[in-house]
């Protein structure tokens, strides 16, 4: 593989990344219902995440497990720690999304919708 | 020595995974519990701090790996004085709330416990930690209390104020997380000494990117403009004691973070001009709000954040002075501001609205707990001899060291602004005829609230006295955030345990 | 004429991200000598664990890991007291519409073999990739199929918080131990076998197991709260 094929992965794992955080970002921003900003918070988590992961890719690399046979292909592996830090940021994503998702059943108890517009009691 | 800082975290955590099991045994433990863990934690801490002060820095590693492979945990005179000081007021605050919901609903004061724990176990956590990721994870431990406690009380509006402060905290955990992705594939670790040594190898655009990520995603627990939208209402609807620990701990935390990051991670030059700047920004228009307010507990709140602007003021003049000034406004804002909260949240007890209308003639007869919001007030806006006034001095003299006239200027009318709508209360408590017809049902302060708030109220007037009993504390702390080649070798240089 | 607002900044944010990353100078300076390659090489000398990545999750940043079992669990208790449920019986009727007798008849099939799954993955979580939390999720996956296809499958929410309690509490108590053994909090204390062996790694397998039950239980009864919601 030369040179020219990485840069290309390296700008599409990152541009995805990027654009999965625009979009993310524009649900949370401008969406009217309760749901599509909490789906816009996950969008821009992936996004990270992918970001995150991108960042530790090595050419031609391997993954960091040293089963029988790959004991001294250190310098061959990917980088682990962005996988570590990954599935951290994956779990408290989860539980935030979780708190976020029964404040909403509590809002749709309270006010019957879940438009943004009409729960507006407090100054935004 | 009664242990180490890891303490300090695994022994909240224990005790929360306890609660639940304890619960089913006998429900006083649910109470009981806490008390004696955060009793702990303030002896630890304590005995830690004054080790701390004889020896020097402790440095502790986990999992048996130094620095940088493992994450490590740093005590020092400024994490020591910062993690007892929020120990201590979240003691005060639990002995302020021992009756929380007793006898009403078992489940709910459960889970308040739970939560207030690890409310101050991460917040402590915040403070002690020497990793960028650590923090994060403690600063999203921090957040889940905080939304929970937000919602806690079921009327309308507390899920709202806690979905607001959910999708702000959570867009700001985002950018720190980006900044943790810029720092980490340029300086390839996430040790906060490590990359303090390294960082003038980084990029200057990569490093302008990360601060600003890394300011974005602090700001919201430290409560800056303009990312501090959530905090009015989130006070507001939280109980009075959460919005005391808000107040006390989380918000130092944050400043906290922010300025390790500005001072020992980045050395950009111009960093002690932006955080003048989102400091005096913060105070002008938090104060001003503060003016127009009719709630008392929203009040509070932004009188809150317009102190904390002026702690961002005092650290960004950068000195010695200017440090020693910033910590000692923390400390006493740490003590003053719960003592408001515990006194207001009795003196509107029974309002539905919290409105400052209805606290006409409390005075005569809530006179003990009208006393202690007098003299919270006198002391938060610096007036003499209590115990605002010094810290106040301590800034202006900083500010005037460094021939800052027109930060003077701006300090001195924001207290008078200050003065007006605290006395506003004052003079309605004490001034006004007490309205018979009103819905307010005065509800004097039980034993243990009554006696929180006398401990902070004797702090005031102890510190108010005797200044110099803390100035040597502050001085060895300021003299610890700037002295940055001395926490790079503090914890670079370890082997595998606890070393000094 | 607020999109349009939107859609300007979220330009000129998009403009910087990329001009950040997508730049081949940042591909240059990406530091390729840092602690990954100390990792890569300690995991095999001195853990015996074959999964780089789960011994940095256990053993390097182990106490990043306490802190996100809590963040679990504080998310489940918040679940908890934000719906303020009382305390539901066993039994109740869950809001899902019955299943279809496919459903119904397949998940009971699939049931056991999930579980299997989810258990295979997290006690060979330092051999093969995987782990306490994938296994764990695995292992929720398939309670929520039954939860599903059954209207009245019910679960012990009580047996569900003892487990979840007793998982975080040996987790801690583990951590403390490798303290009290003269060492630091969460230190290897146990004899590390030899690499690719399923007993090796020291305390890693150990508290990876206890991090799969504690992730199955908590999923489970996060599930469980969510669908028992009375309207």
């Amino acid at each position: 593989m030369n040179l020219e094929n990485i840069e290309l992965i390296r700008i599409g794992v990152y541009g995805t990344s990027i654009l999965l955080i625009l979009i993310g970002l524009y649900a949370v921003l401008t969406k009217k219902s309760l749901i599509k900003i909490v789906i816009g918070l996950s969008i821009i988590d992936g996004g990270i995440h992918l970001l995150l992961i991108g960042i530790g890719y090595i050419k031609d690399g391997t993954a960091p497990i040293f089963s029988p046979g790959m004991e001294g292909a250190a310098d061959r592996m990917v980088d682990p720690v962005p996988q570590a830090l990954v599935l951290t940021a994956i779990v408290i994503g989860f539980g935030v999304t979780a708190v976020a998702l029964s404040l909403i059943i509590r809002l749709y108890r309270h006010h019957n919708t879940l438009k943004i517009d009409e729960i507006k009691n407090l100054k935004w | 020595m009664v242990g180490s800082p890891v303490l300090l975290i695994a022994i909240p955590l224990l005790a929360a995974f306890l609660v639940p099991l304890l619960g089913m045994l006998w429900k006083e433990l649910v109470r009981i519990v806490p008390g004696l863990v955060l009793g702990y934690l303030v002896i630890l801490s304590a005995s830690l701090y004054i080790d701390v002060l004889q020896t020097g820095t402790i440095v502790e590693t986990l999992a048996g790996w130094e620095a940088p492979w493992g994450i490590n945990l740093v005590f020092s005179p400024l994490t020591g004085f910062i993690t007892t000081l929020m120990t201590f007021i979240g003691f005060i605050i639990w002995i302020y709330s021992y009756r929380f919901k007793r006898n009403v609903e078992f489940e709910a004061a459960k889970k308040y416990f739970i939560f207030l724990m690890l409310l101050i176990a991460g917040s402590v956590g915040i403070v002690i930690t020497g990793d960028i990721f650590n923090q994060f994870v403690f600063i999203e431990i921090v957040g889940i209390s905080a939304y929970a406690l937000t919602a806690f009380y079921t009327g309308r509006n507390s899920a709202e104020a806690a979905f607001k402060y959910l999708i702000m905290g959570s867009l700001s955990a985002s950018a720190l997380l980006i900044a943790i992705v810029i720092i980490y594939s340029q300086l390839g670790t996430l040790n906060m000494a490590e990359i303090a040594a390294n960082i003038h190898t980084m990029n200057p655009q990569y490093r302008v990117m990360a601060m600003i990520f890394f300011i974005i995603g602090i700001g919201v627990e430290a409560e800056i403009f303009p990312l501090n939208g959530w905090a009015p209402d989130a006070y507001t609807e939280a109980p009075g004691p959460v919005g005391a620990a808000f107040s006390g701990i989380v918000v130092k935390a944050g400043i906290y973070a922010m300025v390790r990051m500005m001072f020992t991670l980045f050395d950009i030059s111009g960093t002690m001009q932006v955080l003048i700047i989102v400091g005096l920004v913060t105070l002008i228009i938090a104060e001003t709000a503060a003016l127009r307010q009719t709630q008392l507990k929203r009040m509070l709140a932004y009188s809150s954040i317009g102190q904390m602007g002026l702690v961002l003021v005092a650290f960004g003049i950068g000195t010695q002075a200017g440090v020693f000034a910033a910590l000692f406004l923390m400390l006493n804002h740490a003590i003053i501001k719960p003592l408001l909260f515990f006194s207001g949240s009795y003196l509107v007890f029974n309002s539905k609205e919290k409105k400052i209308a209805e606290m006409n003639g409390l005075g005569k007869l809530m006179p003990i707990t009208a006393a202690f919001f007098a003299l919270g007030s006198f002391a938060i806006v610096g007036l003499p001899p209590f115990a605002g006034f010094w810290s106040k001095l301590a800034v202006l003299t900083a500010a005037a060291n460094e021939g800052m006239l027109l930060i003077i200027a701006l300090i001195l009318l924001v207290s008078i602004v200050e003065i007006v709508y605290y006395f506003r209360v004052i003079n309605r408590i004490y001034f006004f005829k007490f309205d018979t017809q009103s819905s307010v049902v005065p509800h004097k302060p039980r034993g243990n609230a009554f006696l929180a708030m006398a401990i902070l109220g004797i702090l005031i007037l102890v510190i108010g006295f005797y200044p110099d009993a803390v100035s040597e504390m502050l001085n060895r702390a300021a003299d610890d955030l700037l002295n940055t080649p001395k926490y790079i070798k503090n914890v670079l240089s370890i082997g595998q345990t606890l070393t000094y | 004429m607020k999109k349009t607002i939107v859609i300007i900044l979220l330009a000129a944010f998009g403009y910087f991200m990329a001009t950040t990353f997508l730049d081949p100078e940042f591909e240059k300076h990406r530091n390729q000598n840092g602690v990954k390659n100390g990792y890569l090489e300690k995991t095999v000398s001195e853990l015996k664990s074959a999964n780089t990545v789960t011994s940095i999750i256990v053993s390097f940043r182990g106490f990043d890991t306490l802190g996100e079992v809590t963040v679990l669990f504080l998310a489940a208790s918040a679940l908890g007291s934000v719906l303020f449920k009382k305390r539901h019986h066993v039994g109740e009727r869950s809001i899902l519409l019955p299943a279809s007798s496919i459903v119904s008849t397949g998940a009971k099939l699939l049931f056991p073999a999930i579980i299997l799954l989810g258990v295979y993955v997290f006690i060979h979580g330092h051999l093969t990739p995987g782990g306490g939390f994938q296994g764990g999720t695995i292992i929720a996956t398939g309670f929520l199929l039954m939860l599903i296809a059954y209207r009245n499958f019910s679960i012990s929410h009580n047996v569900l918080s003892v487990i979840e309690s007793l998982a975080g509490i040996l987790f801690v108590v583990i951590g403390l131990l490798g303290f009290m053994n003269g060492g630091t909090f969460l230190q290897n204390f146990m004899p590390t076998g030899s690499l690719n062996n399923l007993f090796s790694g020291g305390i890693i397998p150990i508290i990876y197991i206890l991090v799969g039950f504690k992730v199955a239980t908590e999923l489970t009864g996060l599930i469980y709260t969510i669908l028992h919601e009375k309207g």
